[in-house]
């Protein structure tokens, strides 16, 4: 059994425990981050390949929330968490959505401006930017059916940077906040899985952790700190505070994006390297049209979801493509720990109304696809209807039921959300956990909602506003 | 009609009509053509709605299908040329499978005509939206104005809101010149047959008055609510607003019931049974309440609906639709109701 003093302790190393761990590390606090996955070498894997997958994925990326349906759900479990594995696209919190949440959970200055002001920052350090060159063809095909049929749609900047021969790089935590961080003397701690907090009145005063040691040794570990930040994501944070005693609203009110897909198959090669960066905002707020990654394993998966025989289209999948519609739900759901599991039990319950807008979100993505110059769509609907013609597209409102419909998501949030309204926040305005003076969550658990756009730039803002606050006080 | 005196363009020469074989369509849809437009392009649900609308006028156009489906709406804007008017008609109100159909239809279509009428450079879009988005009303002596916050009634409710809410983006992006026509219970010619039922059970005193029957309800006469799409087609100020088109009034439902008793009788048609036969609330409230766990789990009562809502007031102030539109209710509850029932006899209704 090993203990470990630290003043500040950062749990978990994602978009939120990155921008937190740099962030005070910076100003001259001693910081521990301690990440449950392990460290690897951010070139080690092919983006979205299946290897990045098994090492950089909790659960290898086959995590599920319960309900009808259930909605499967990936997220990264690595030093750097999520940032390490998504499309690294990022799009800022919307205006109108601060000054919403502002109002509703009574969120004390949490203006555009001001988080204007921290995202700036946060852009400065990472380095944002859309594609120097031409989009490739996954992309070009979005921007060709939007166009055709007089839907906007834009590029998204992604968190990347670019050399002289404009080969980009994403700037995922491991690469730009961690390493900032160790430079200004944090410690970081992989392998090693906080199992509960330790308090005392209304002190968190350490964790009690187990890290597993190269060759599988597993260590007992208690680490001492004066300051707890719990920035697990909105699955682990509300758990790891339920494991610790801490449960009103925190694990309830969980928002997601939930997203339906199609494998579009086309008359030329499609490239297979990237993720689309072109986004189609015609239907935006409610519901957006993008593309997923595609390499042979998605595109066998996606392939695989309405249950057909599929062998003739996968021999030709150097010309399919996967794109997805993900919808602002109205639904929500809720993180469970129970005791004696690793895991928490994740529920989801869907409404009749988030149901139809999936469906008019496939039915959407399809007219788009067909557009672009498709000939063949693949929906992921138990049953199908595969579909070739505009006039078959009808079909897929009824076709997607509840029992038929295959979602997923990558996007979960809001399940200990921040705000003066005790009633409905976990947190205060921000992060610090209600009736605890030195534990704070800084994560996607935070957002009020789901933004309806890919949450990293919020969760890296909010974090960011949050570390000054704490520094401040 | 007396020539309203607000600001306002010219009727389009083409008008695009979904939902055209229901109630409000069909009363619509015969004063379009009457109207003299040169096209009246209508969408309808099955093949046997088209024949009666096609032999009204050869100015008629009809287009079978399914609003959900984009086939079928790129099919009702085929050929239909820029600057028509297109009026946004169909939806469902009383789901026969489940409260997903509210959805699919109610919003689904609507984003989908809205889609067609922007790419086809439509000159307006008048969108039927309803009271239900709104809930009822706190007390008797409130009204509903254009300034009443959202607070949908189930269902049916939360998807007209939602088709609400994209009727009114798509003005305020600069898509298309929108404007939402909010009306509440309709009576008039071209009734469904649910209408019927309501009539023959006043008739025979088997109606339920809930209450004391002092809570009130805005109605609108089809006639009304026509002269209400006309004026929001062609109103300088109505785009990117939403009005509340009803009758002059709202009524007590006490009143309604008595006032359809005299037009039945004005009509030639006995009455017979009770005028009131009183419903303590709470059994109201135990159908409404039924309704909701009903519509939680996706199914639908058409009966326990309409009877959870009787006992609320549920009524809206006209003010600036007149103001704005220049519309001015011509015909009262009395002399509705009796077009109404004639329109029955006349088509072989039995109440």
């Amino acid at each position: 059994m090993g203990t470990l003093d630290t003043e500040i302790l950062v749990i978990g190393s994602g978009a939120g425990g990155g921008i937190t761990a740099a962030r005070l590390a910076d100003a001259g606090r001693r910081v521990t981050v301690v990440e449950e996955g392990p460290w690897v070498d951010a070139d080690a894997h092919e983006p979205f390949s299946l290897g990045e997958m098994v090492t950089k994925y909790r659960h290898h990326g086959a995590s599920l929330a319960l309900g009808n349906p259930n909605i499967a759900y990936a997220e990264g479990r690595c030093v750097g968490g999520s940032t390490e594995v998504n499309s690294g696209l990022y799009h800022r919190l919307p205006d109108s959505l601060a000054a919403d949440w502002e109002a509703r959970y009574a969120i004390d200055g949490f203006t555009p401006e001001e988080l204007g002001r921290y995202a700036d920052r946060v852009e400065r350090d990472l380095g944002v930017s859309t594609l120097p060159g031409a989009p490739p063809p996954s992309s070009a095909m979005l921007e060709r059916g939007a166009t055709k049929l007089g839907w906007r749609n834009v590029e998204f900047a992604r968190v990347f940077r670019y050399d002289a021969a404009g080969r980009g790089t994403k700037q995922t935590m491991s690469r730009t906040m961690l390493p900032r961080a160790l430079g200004a003397g944090a410690t970081i701690v992989a392998d090693c899985r906080v199992q509960r907090l330790l308090r005392q009145g209304d002190r968190v005063v350490g964790v009690r952790a187990r890290r597993r040691h190269p060759g599988g040794a597993v260590e007992r570990l208690v680490i001492r700190a004066d300051h707890v930040f719990v920035c697990a994501g909105a699955v682990e944070t509300p758990a790891l505070l339920q494991r610790s005693g801490i449960r009103r609203n925190a694990g309830n009110g969980l928002k997601m994006h939930p997203t339906v897909k199609i494998a579009a198959r086309f008359p030329h090669p499609i490239d297979h390297g990237d993720v689309p960066m072109h986004r189609v905002t015609e239907f935006a707020p409610s519901l957006t049209i993008g593309g997923s990654a595609s390499r042979r394993g998605h595109i066998a998966m996606a392939l695989a979801d309405t249950g057909l025989p599929f062998d003739d289209a996968l021999a030709d999948w150097q010309n399919i493509s996967v794109y997805y519609a993900a919808i602002r739900s109205d639904g929500s759901g809720r993180v469970l720990a129970i005791p004696g599991l690793a895991s928490p039990v994740v529920t989801y319950k869907l409404t009749d109304g988030d149901l139809s807008r999936l469906a008019r979100g496939i039915v959407h993505l399809g007219e788009l696809l067909l557009a672009a110059g498709a000939t063949e769509l693949h929906p992921s609907i138990l049953g199908g209807p595969v579909v070739r013609r505009a006039d078959e597209l009808g079909a897929w409102w009824d076709a997607l039921t509840r029992s038929r419909a295959n979602v997923m998501t990558v996007h979960l949030t809001s399940t200990v959300r921040m705000g003066e309204d005790r009633h409905r926040t976990g947190a205060d305005s921000f992060g610090r956990v209600w009736d605890h003076r030195n534990l704070r969550v800084n994560d996607a658990s935070l957002l009020p909602d789901a933004p309806g756009v890919n949450p990293q730039a919020a969760i890296m803002a909010i974090a960011a506003r949050n570390c000054d606050q704490f520094l401040a006080s | 009609m007396s020539a309203p005196s607000v600001p306002a363009g010219a009727p389009a020469p083409v008008a695009v009509v979904t939902g055209a074989s229901g109630w409000l369509g069909q009363n619509f849809v015969r004063t379009l053509a009457a109207q003299g437009r040169e096209r009246v392009r209508c969408l309808v649900a099955a093949p046997d709605e088209a024949p009666p609308l096609e032999l009204v006028s050869p100015t008629i156009e009809t287009v079978t299908g399914d609003v959900r489906d984009p086939a079928t709406v790129d099919r009702l804007f085929d050929g239909v040329g820029p600057e028509a008017a297109v009026f946004h008609a169909a939806a469902v109100i009383h789901p026969r499978r489940s409260v997903r159909e509210l959805f699919d239809v109610n919003v689904g279509g609507t984003q989908l005509v809205l889609d067609r009428a922007r790419r086809g450079g439509a000159a307006r879009f008048v969108h039927v939206s309803s009271n239900s988005p709104f809930g009822v009303n706190p007390g008797p002596d409130d009204v509903f104005t254009e300034e009443s916050p959202y607070n949908p009634y189930m269902g049916y409710g939360r998807s007209k809101q939602e088709a609400e809410q994209l009727v009114k983006l798509a003005h305020d992006r600069g898509d298309l010149g929108t404007v939402t026509v909010r009306a509440p219970w309709f009576y008039g010619p071209y009734q469904p047959p649910r209408q019927s039922r309501f009539f023959s059970a006043i008739r025979k005193g088997r109606f339920p008055l809930v209450g004391d029957g002092t809570q009130r309800r805005s109605m609108v006469y089809t006639g009304n609510l026509v002269q209400g799409l006309l004026r929001a087609e062609v109103a300088d100020k109505a785009p990117g607003n939403a009005y509340w088109v009803a009758d002059a009034e709202p009524y007590e439902l006490r009143e309604i019931l008595a006032t359809v008793r005299r037009a039945l009788a004005a009509e030639g048609l006995g009455v017979s049974g009770p005028e009131r036969v009183p419903l303590p609330r709470a059994a109201a409230r135990a159908a409404e309440l039924a309704d909701a766990l009903l519509q939680g789990r996706g199914r639908y009562s058409q009966a326990l609906h309409v009877l959870g809502e009787l006992n609320h007031t549920i009524a809206c102030d006209i003010t600036r639709a007149r103001e704005e539109l220049g519309y001015e209710p011509t015909v009262g509850l009395e002399e509705g109701m009796q077009a109404s029932i004639r329109w029955c006899l006349e088509h072989g209704e039995r109440l």
